[in-house]
């Protein structure tokens, strides 16, 4: 067998079942429609949705007719051309979930083994601002707490808008700005240091150091950054997370959240609110999320847009070590059906069947 | 994988609880062996972490701390990124030779300063500069040596050793070496001299991405520790 592929059988393919049926129907318990979308289609539609870096990581062949064809690496990007063609007359806005396999080649990670795996995935298209982030935050934390991991998860809130801002004021180049953003990505403190004395000439900007070195933390963050931070781009980031922190609060939900001035991951991709979804026992994250408004311009008509994908395969592992009892519930005895006259057992068969037993033909 | 399947709440009272108990989760740190463990040691004893004596010469694999709030493991240095990466180590100590090696997707908090060197591309002292078509280099850090090359432009067959790599221009097996230099007197020895340094290498203290969310408070605390201990704490919390 290639690389990055496996199997699922006997008890670990339940679990996965079970994890896959609460997720959707959590997803139908706020109205999110399912939407399944073709595994196989044009490479130019994932070039264009999910930007070119990630897309490179899509298997690729071509049509009989030449065109570039690729195994889907995302379901977002089939989405967004969906919603602005098919869709494109519906009311808004549009509630859009599924789950389903992706494929992609290994990343850089060698945690992430997978290279088919299955994301569970929701999408709330034409909703801006901060009541249609939540949702989706929301959302994810309903999934998490009903598969019986509350508690034991975490989540981590930026904005992309911050990073943005930071670099417009530093005016750096594209070479400058993804060294920047990889020093960010790594927390590397010490060479961000070097990296801002650099780049920056007065002294006020150089204050800037402070809330990007700490990285994480609570409310606190907002204030500590928004000292520092003083451009409009950034402060109008952090407008932005701290409601969306206030309504955490008011929900008492905050302390499943970290604010992560350091997530600066997908910044081609996302717009506005990023999050990052980390669960005790996985040394990965098992999801994550952000609004990406000028996604669907793409395909016709640009709309907010905001969607999270939970990692079907991570979750799964994680409930299987911690000894899951989710894919128990409602397990019973087969009835052991058997009769030498083969119409005597069949019969028997249908009838134990209409009354919705479960049976095994000996 | 234990101490991670806790209930992570308690990374939010850790701040208070240590002190006076140290039930409050564990953290599990990888160690290379070898070179950098002395060092390492030491820099985390300066820390306030301190291992025993007695323990250390015990030859176990995992030990904890004095104060049971580490858990130290001792790997091969190439197999520290892939503890922390999977999140069986939530932190580790490691050269940042081994980091861009192995192309490691951790986070990088803290450059611990110690055992610092370089990666250099060395050659024999009496080579002549003539040109060749395809460079061979013989080397422990083949991907290191492809992107030195491949950025340069320069075509080159890459010889991949385990060991004693100085030997190979010397035998003829490659026109030059790509390795860590430390004092240079391995090289000497073989006639060797450096060409051009790649990039510095010192011990680094790298943190798993999970962890580093979800027992933000411990590793926060393990982070400032080591900072003021390293002395580069310039740029604290205010």
């Amino acid at each position: 067998m290639p690389d990055g592929v496996r199997y699922y059988f006997g008890a670990e393919a339940r679990l996965r079942r079970a994890v896959e049926d609460v997720a959707m129907s959590v997803f139908a318990g706020w109205s999110y429609e399912e939407i399944a979308t073709p595994a196989l289609d044009y490479f130019a539609l994932f070039d264009r949705g999910m930007g070119h870096g990630e897309a490179q990581r899509a298997f690729r062949f071509t049509d009989t007719d030449g065109r570039l064809l690729a195994l889907r690496p995302d379901v977002t990007s089939s989405v967004a051309r969906a919603s602005a063609t098919l869709f494109a007359n519906r009311p808004r806005p549009l509630r859009l979930c599924y789950a389903a396999s992706v494929f992609r080649q290994r990343p850089r990670s060698h945690a992430e083994w997978r290279r088919e795996w299955t994301q569970l995935g929701c999408e709330l298209i034409g909703a801006a601002g901060a009541a249609a982030d939540l949702e989706t935050l929301l959302i994810t934390i309903e999934v998490l707490e009903q598969l019986g991991l509350a508690g034991r998860f975490r989540i981590t809130l930026n904005h992309v808008e911050i990073f943005n801002g930071l670099a417009a004021q530093l005016a750096l180049d594209a070479t400058a700005r993804e060294e920047l953003r990889r020093i960010i990505d790594t927390r590397d403190t010490d060479a961000l240091n070097r990296f801002l004395a650099a780049h920056t000439q007065s002294a006020q900007t150089n204050a800037a150091r402070h809330p990007l070195t700490r990285f994480t933390g609570q409310s606190d963050i907002i204030a500590a950054a928004r000292q520092q931070l003083t451009d409009a781009r950034s402060t109008s980031a952090l407008d932005a997370l701290a409601e969306v922190w206030r309504v955490l609060e008011a929900l008492q939900l905050s302390d499943c959240f970290e604010i992560d001035l350091g997530d600066v991951s997908g910044l081609d991709y996302y717009t506005g609110l990023v999050y990052k979804i980390y669960v005790a026992g996985a040394g990965t994250r098992v999801g994550s999320g952000g609004r990406y408004d000028e996604l669907t311009a793409n395909f016709g008509g640009r709309e907010p847009a905001v969607g999270f994908v939970l990692d079907l395969d991570a979750l799964t592992d994680v409930l299987a070590r911690s000894h899951s009892t989710l894919a128990l519930n409602g397990q019973t005895q087969p009835t052991i059906i058997d009769d030498d006259d083969i119409a005597t057992r069949f019969r028997a068969a249908r009838l134990s069947r209409t009354n919705g037993e479960r049976i095994e033909l000996k | 994988m234990i101490a991670m399947e806790q209930d992570i709440k308690a990374d939010r009272t850790s701040n208070s609880a240590h002190s006076t108990q140290h039930t409050a989760l564990p953290l599990t740190i990888a160690l290379a062996k070898g070179r950098m463990q002395d060092e390492a040691l030491h820099v985390l004893a300066c820390a306030g972490v301190s291992v025993s004596d007695e323990a250390l010469a015990s030859r176990r694999l995992a030990v904890e701390d004095e104060r049971g709030r580490y858990r130290f493991v001792f790997v091969k240095p190439a197999d520290v990124p892939v503890y922390v990466e999977h999140g069986i180590a939530d932190c580790g100590v490691v050269g940042r030779d081994v980091l861009l090696e192995t192309e490691a997707d951790v986070l990088q908090p803290l450059d611990l300063g110690i055992n610092r060197c370089c990666i250099a591309v060395a050659a024999r002292a009496d080579a002549t500069g003539h040109e060749v078509g395809m460079l061979r280099v013989a080397t422990k850090y083949p991907r290191i040596a492809a992107a030195h090359f491949g950025a340069r432009g320069v075509p080159v067959e890459i010889i991949e050793l385990s060991g004693s790599v100085e030997l190979a221009p010397v035998l003829g097996l490659a026109d030059c070496i790509v390795d860590l230099v430390e004092t240079g007197r391995t090289l000497a020895e073989n006639g060797l001299v450096v060409v051009e340094t790649i990039t510095e290498s010192t011990g680094r203290l790298v943190v798993n991405r999970a962890s580093y969310q979800l027992k933000a408070t411990a590793v926060g605390e393990l982070i400032e520790a080591l900072r003021q201990a390293v002395g580069v704490g310039a740029v604290t919390d205010a």
